[in-house]
């Protein structure tokens, strides 16, 4: 069995109970008291301290309103044609986010751990075992989300574990619980998906066509590393979240790289023999 | 009301202009999260570049003396010297590899698996394997040079190791160790390594094989050691390693492309083109031209040793910039199979 997270952009409200929650549970440390002066995200980034993000979007929109818009209109009913061809999106979005570490079907910071420390338990979660992780840090360029990094105080690296330890009691984690408007769904990844094409489909229905899944293997975003087993319904480019689009899986280049570097091998053999011959 | 255009006030061209947000650079894309780097960059500190510049010192001067043997090459003082160099590097590296760990003190928990996908830990075994072929290799010759003393149980029993076929055995192993370091680091998200994945172990190895032969020469030409056949022959394989080098730099910046700029401007462009492009292979090159001379050849050596380094720091250096460079992922990680139509775009 898989769980993960489904994530729904479109119901948080910014309240970041999913933050304190997460540091309450796990007894992670504060990261000072560092004003952005960008919005109220203070957080900034994911870390190794910090393994619940939530991001606020100030999202000025590009198109512009053109003709008599009725405002209270717009805001009752979106799908109602609009006085010259003006469109909801218009009117700019406030959007959040809770970010989170995206435990990648296949996992580049697992790939790339050299210890074995990161491993899938048994709930298919990508996981740090602390006791193993020596710190050699190479799980964090890795990463293609910018998930991990190492806690200088205490040397290792760190990331959400999908609270391992309160599934284990069968409990939900804690960022999901402490969510009140449940944009943070914990479940069985297969159940989760169900619900996000649901919620996705309700969405189109309502007009706003640009909301889709982030993180299946087949739409937006997560070609190479084989989907995530948290996924997010977004509204807006990837970007505009910090998701890059088309994140890959960096080992997949192994072999052309080892082919390049024996070919290498071999010419810079033969210069050698070619210098010293006879 | 007629038709009146509703602009908001911050608003032009796409570009967001406030007082927290002032407009920079026209063909930067509106894009992104108030620049914060979407990826995080490498954490690694000096131990790092020391070692990746060490450790292609040792895997070149060792993989040289050995095919030079295989080719008929009898000279004593340049194998005493490539030994003794590799034993060096290779009693350093370990030590760099350890002092960087967050956790020294687990070092060995690396030695705890065997993971074909991941370069670091290929790296750790071949290292590993690397190192105690060649240092018994390089034991052996002390012990032979007389440096364990004569007559006691270790000077003779390492004089008995078979120390040819412990350099053959070791070699292969030598060329992983100066290539790895490359692949390693273009098997990451960090956009300037990753695009150039195929090319960065061939540039490593070529750079590894011109620090070592470097080595070899400076200790020999310093010491007035060696035959005048082997320092010819040891400056014709600078030469064309450092032409390959220059190649393999020329095609990696190409390759690199709109990826690249973090190495191609700025204090750091400065350094790498300085330091490594023109002080690094384009001067020995020069210098090496003609009859082979000690003075130009301890000058060239000591050039291409420093331009070696400077290479490694360069591009670990250029791969920070390039994680902090949140338009370098976006347009990096990119494909045109996105559910967003133009018109919510
Ligand atoms: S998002 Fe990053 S840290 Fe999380 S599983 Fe994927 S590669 Fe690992
Ligand atoms: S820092 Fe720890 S978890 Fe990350 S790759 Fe190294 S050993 Fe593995």
């Amino acid at each position: 069995m898989a769980t993960g997270f489904l994530t729904d952009t479109t119901v948080c409200i910014g309240c970041k109970a999913c933050e304190v929650a997460c540091k309450q549970w796990n007894q992670l440390p504060a990261d000072g008291y560092e004003l952005t002066g960008d919005s109220y995200d203070n957080t900034k980034t994911l870390s190794g301290t910090t393994w619940r993000h939530v991001a606020f979007i100030e999202n000025p929109k590009k198109k512009r309103l053109t003709g008599d818009v009725d405002l209270v209109a717009l805001a009752e009913d979106v799908r109602e044609q609009l006085p010259g061809g003006a469109e909801l999106d218009a009117l700019g979005r406030w959007a959040f986010m809770s970010d989170v570490c995206k435990h990648c079907v296949e996992a580049p910071c697992q790939q790339a751990c050299p210890t074995g420390s990161i491993i899938r338990n048994e709930f298919d979660n990508v996981f740090i075992q602390p006791d193993i992780c020596n710190g050699c840090g190479y799980c964090i360029p890795a990463c293609p989300y910018g998930v991990i990094t190492r806690v200088p105080e205490d040397g290792r690296a760190f990331k959400c574990t999908l609270c391992y330890d309160r599934q284990k009691d069968g409990l939900e984690p804690a960022c999901a619980k402490a969510c009140p408007t449940e944009s943070i769904m914990f479940g069985e990844v297969e159940e989760l998906e169900r619900r996000a094409e649901q919620r996705v489909q309700e969405l189109h229905d309502r007009g706003y066509t640009s909301a889709f899944v982030y993180g299946t293997p087949e739409v937006g975003g997560t070609g190479g590393i084989g989907g995530n087993h948290s996924k997010f319904i977004l509204m807006d480019e990837p970007e505009t979240y910090n998701l890059p689009r088309h994140p890959f899986l960096p080992q997949e280049k192994l072999n052309q790289a080892s082919a390049a570097s024996i070919a290498a091998a071999a010419v810079l053999g033969a210069v050698v023999a070619w210098a010293f011959r006879g | 009301m007629t038709d009146v255009t509703r602009e908001a006030p911050q608003q032009r061209n796409g570009h967001v202009e406030t007082s927290h947000h002032p407009r920079k650079d026209d063909r930067r894309q509106d894009k992104g999260y108030y620049d914060i780097p979407p990826i995080k960059e490498h954490t690694w500190t000096w131990e790092v570049p020391v070692y990746f510049w060490l450790g292609g010192i040792g895997s070149g001067a060792h993989v040289v003396t050995t095919i030079a043997r295989m080719c008929g090459n009898k000279d004593l003082a340049f194998l005493r010297a490539g030994r003794y160099i590799t034993l060096v590097a290779m009693m350093l590296s370990p030590v760099l590899l350890i002092m960087d760990l967050g956790r020294p003190e687990r070092f060995y928990n690396m030695l705890r698996i065997v993971k074909w996908r991941s370069p670091m830990s290929m790296g750790t075994w071949g290292l590993t394997l690397f190192a105690n072929l060649s240092g018994l290799a390089a034991a052996s010759q002390a012990a032979r040079d007389g440096l364990l003393g004569r007559e006691n149980f270790l000077a003779r029993s390492f004089a008995a190791l078979p120390d040819r076929l412990l350099s053959i055995l070791a070699a292969p192993f030598g060329v992983f160790v100066g290539a790895y370091t490359g692949v390693l680091i273009a098997l990451t998200s960090t956009p300037i390594w990753a695009r150039n994945a195929v090319l960065m172990g061939p540039l490593f190895l070529t750079s590894a094989m011109s620090t070592g032969l470097s080595a070899i020469s400076f200790v020999l030409n310093l010491g007035g050691w060696g035959e005048r056949k082997t320092l010819e022959s040891l400056q014709k394989a600078e030469r064309a390693s450092l032409l390959l080098e220059m190649g393999l730099i020329a095609a990696s910046l190409l390759r690199m492309g709109r990826w690249g700029k973090p190495l191609r401007s700025g204090k750091l462009g400065a350094a790498f083109f300085g330091g490594t492009v023109a002080g690094g292979v384009l001067a020995p090159l020069a210098l090496l031209q003609g009859r082979e001379s000690r003075g130009r050849g301890i000058l060239a050596s000591l050039l291409v040793l420093a331009g070696g380094y400077i290479l490694r720091r360069a591009i670990l250096e250029a791969g920070k910039h390039s994680a902090r460079d949140p338009e370098a992922t976006f347009t990096f990680a990119w494909q045109e199979n996105l559910p967003l139509r133009d018109e919510n775009v």
